[in-house]
This record gives C-alpha cells, structure tokens and sequence, in this order.
C-alpha cells in the first residue's frame, strides 16, 4: 500500500504540497483534462489522476483508502446531468456523493478534503480551475492526519 | 399494554394452528434461554414443541436476520434447479423488525408470499446491560414479567427485586418510531404508540450541534474500543451480501485489523451501505460485545435519506429504495464550482 506514503514521509514539513486523487470519468471528465493538456491551459501539478468508465463506478470505498493510503484531498468528477455515456450513471453518482460528502461531514473529517464536480469533454478550462479550487482548498487544510494508516 | 403471558400463550396457539394446518414448514420465536434476561432464538418444525415458545421483556433479537439465508438460492444454475422448493416460514416480529421484513422483500431477498409474519405490539424490550448495571454487585438468577410490566428479578440469596421497566429499556427502543407492526397476518396484544418519534432525530442534531474535530474525536474514541469482531455486521439483517466487501481480498478495500484508521473506514463504510436501508432496529448495538453505539453513524444516514430523498426504509414494499434511484432535479449544492 505505502508507495503514497513513504513519499509523503520523505517530504519535509515545509514544502509540503497537497497530494490529490482525481477519480475522473472516461468519457467527459478524462477528456476534459485531456483537453486542458493539449490547450496547454497550466493548473497545478498535485493531481494524479484515476480513469474510471464513469463517476458511478466511484465507490465510496475507493476515496477512503486514498485517504487513509496518504492523499490529502480526493477528486471525482464526471459527465454533466444528462450527458452521462451511459444515461443515468453520473445521477446515481450523485446521490451516493451526497450522502458520503455529509456522511464524513458528520464524522468529523473536513468537506474540502472530498470534492466533486462535473466536467465535459469541452471544458478544458473549466477542468484547469477545479483543479485550482481543490489544491488551494486542501492546502489551507494541510496535510491529512485523519484518516492515514500509520500502521 | 397486554401482559407478556397473555401474548405468549396467543403466541403459542398461533404457531400451533399454523404448524399444525401445514400453512408454514418452519416457524421462528424465541425460546427461554440459559441466562437471565436472555432468549434463543427458536426454530419450531413440529406442533408439538410450541410449549417452547416465550415472549418475555427480553425477545430482543430481530428474527428477520434469519430469513434471507433460508431463501437464498444456490449460485449454480444446475444446483438451483435441483434444490427442493423454498419452505413456508412464519415468524414473530415486532414494530421495528417488520420494518427490516418489508426492507428485505424490498430487496427481493424475501418472497412476501412464503412469510407468515406474526407480529407482535412490543411496549419496548430491556437491555440486558442496562439491567445488569441496574442490579449492581447483585447477580441475578432468573427474570420475568410482573403484573405492571416492570421486571422482577430474583438475585442469588433468594431476595426478589423489581426493575422499573423503563429505566432498563433499551436505548434503541426509547427511540422507536414503530412500535407496532406496519404489515402483519396475525396481530398480538393491543397497538402501542411511539413514545418519542423524534427522538434519534434529535440525537444527531445534538451530535451535530458540536465542532468539526470534537466530533471527530468523540467518533475516534467510541470507535477505539471496536475490536473488528464484524458482530454489528452478522446480526444485521439488511446485510446479506454472499461477497462482503470487507471479506474482499483482491483488492482489500477494508483493512481488516483494529487499527483506528481501519476501523474509521469499517464504521463509515457500513454507515454508507447502511443508508436509506438501515431501520433503526438496534440489532448491531446489542450484538456489540464491546458495547460501541454502532449506531451513532448508521442514525445520520438514515436522517440524511430522509432529508435529501424524504424516504424512510421499511415504510412501503412497493417504494424504490433511494440508492437504486435518481431523480433528475435531485439536490447537487455540494458541488464544486470553480
């Protein structure tokens, strides 16, 4: 499991960098931040990103051990309502992202760690700046000490 | 409230015409157990061993765990077709575990038309730790019903107590929305009303109404205590999957030992799989050894469903469950926007 975390470990304290986990969906999101590349839009380099056939795939599971393996935020993104390849798969996504985004809420742990959002194959831009958002919001956070296995 | 003795002789004469008249090959109660404050479930095939069957302050266990194993259906298709039919099975219920029957057959994992559901109206059950706490340096021998409903309790120099009923009640039960079953063939003892409906609401409020890391440390120190023994998860009747995710080794999504981190993960998982499913029986809480309030996040997904999707589980057998469904306007202001 450790490969995120003995890197994290190595860093020290003060240049730390915020490490996120991008979930994105193959057929909007993965595309849109393809885009963003081939546009050579710049957006920061924290984000390693997860190809995923689509956000309902996404089980809540998967974001947990991300953080408890040593991210500091994670990121899931998908097809806009209604745009889904496979019609409904980003609607039931949203549902089990609403209830698990309240859900660690409740447990304590902080929103901004968990994000989602939608993004299409044309919004390279609007990839960049989520991105943006994310990295900036976790960074206020600092590192993640809640959920990491220290075992 | 009718007394425990009468329901439990009703009770008795209900299995017996059932059994007896063929209309169920099995029927499920609860037997007097070894231990004071304590029952077995019981598993009835004859007429003749209905003398076995109780109903007493202390019927605790959901009996629906039970159910979904004796209509699984083997996974190989030639094994299925040779397996003898599905049995006819009638059953003792209360309010909360009805709701767990309707919740099931929801979910197909029960046919509504090979279930006898006897339900019984139940004034709330006594938690046995609430008891044993209530007796203090006394132990006790036997326990039973007295003509109020209260309990009474003979300890072990002969001297007889008596426990205030709603003093040992359980917590999940002070909680209880549905006291009386909503479906049912056959009814015992007089409809009861829920005390306080709003009850666990209010408990997540309170929880809530506390700062971001007081609740993560007050969850982190609950849960320090759990020791993996996945006991909330076999006495859980809505969980009934053959492949567990936590059983699941390519790839462990779940680490399996008692690390804090690990057992964070564990508790919010079941919580999530828990939501929109969970009826609030309380069957985990009791089973916990350690005596962890394993509902502390299973209440907030239930409260959560019932806010964003306004669904409550066990409600309505023809209901769609909110996490097998969308709506195309649902809530997304959790949403990043850039």
């Amino acid at each position: 499991m450790s490969q995120t975390q003995s890197v994290q470990k190595t860093a020290s304290e003060k240049d730390w960098e915020p490490k996120i986990v991008a979930f994105l969906c193959n057929w909007c999101s993965y595309a849109g931040a393809d885009l963003a590349g081939v546009s050579r839009i710049q957006y920061p380099h924290n984000v390693r990103v997860i190809r995923v056939p689509c956000s309902g795939r996404v089980n809540p599971a998967f974001l947990l051990r991300a953080l408890q393996n040593g991210a500091d935020g994670v990121l899931v993104s998908g097809c806009h309502p209604g745009d889904c390849h496979y019609i409904s798969g980003n609607l039931v996504a949203r549902r089990k992202f609403a209830l698990l985004k309240e859900l660690l809420q409740y447990a304590g742990i902080e929103p901004e760690r968990v994000q989602f959002t939608w993004v299409s194959a044309s919004e390279g831009g609007r990839f960049a700046a989520v991105v943006e958002k994310v990295v900036e919001d976790v960074r206020k956070l600092g590192p993640n000490e809640k959920l990491v296995k220290t075992l | 409230m009718t007394p425990s003795h009468e329901i439990e002789a009703r009770l008795r004469e209900t299995a017996e015409e059932l059994l007896r008249e063929k209309r169920v090959d099995l029927f499920l109660g609860y037997e007097k157990a070894s231990l004071p404050f304590r029952t077995a479930p019981l598993f009835l095939t004859s007429p003749e061993e209905v003398k076995r069957l109780a109903w007493n302050p202390f019927c605790t266990t959901n009996l629906a765990v039970y159910l979904p194993r004796l209509f699984k259906a083997p996974a190989d298709a030639r094994a299925a077709k040779a397996a003898p039919p599905p049995p006819t099975v009638g059953v003792v219920l209360k309010g909360c575990d009805t709701l767990s029957v309707v919740a099931l057959i929801q979910e197909r994992q029960v046919p509504r038309e090979k279930l006898v559901l006897v339900g019984v109206a139940c004034p709330g059950m006594v938690d046995r730790r609430k008891a044993e706490r209530a007796l203090g340096e006394h132990q006790a021998l036997g326990a039973g019903e007295d003509a109020h409903g209260n309990v009474h309790v003979v300890v072990e120099d002969g001297t007889e107590l008596t426990l205030p009923r709603e003093e040992i009640v359980a917590d999940v039960c002070l909680e209880c929305r549905r006291p009386t079953p909503s479906i049912h063939d056959a009814l015992l003892g007089a409809p009861v009303e829920a005390k306080a409906p709003d009850a666990a609401q209010r408990r997540t409020a309170d929880f809530e109404s506390k700062g971001l890391s007081a609740r993560w440390e007050h969850l982190q120190k609950t849960l320090s205590k759990c020791i993996r023994c996945n006991a909330c998860r076999q006495a859980c009747p809505m969980c009934y999957c053959k492949d567990c995710l936590l059983d699941q080794t390519r790839p462990r999504w779940v680490g399996a030992s008692t690390d804090i981190s690990d057992v964070t993960i564990y508790h919010l998982l079941r919580a999530f799989h828990m939501a929109g499913r969970c009826t609030d029986c309380g069957a985990c809480a009791r089973a916990c050894p350690m005596g962890i309030d394993t509902r502390l996040l299973v209440r907030k997904s239930t409260q959560l469903v019932e806010d964003l999707y306004g669904y409550r589980a066990g409600e309505a057998i023809d209901a769609t469950p909110p996490l097998s469904a969308f709506a195309t306007d649902d809530p997304q202001d959790f949403l990043t926007e850039p």
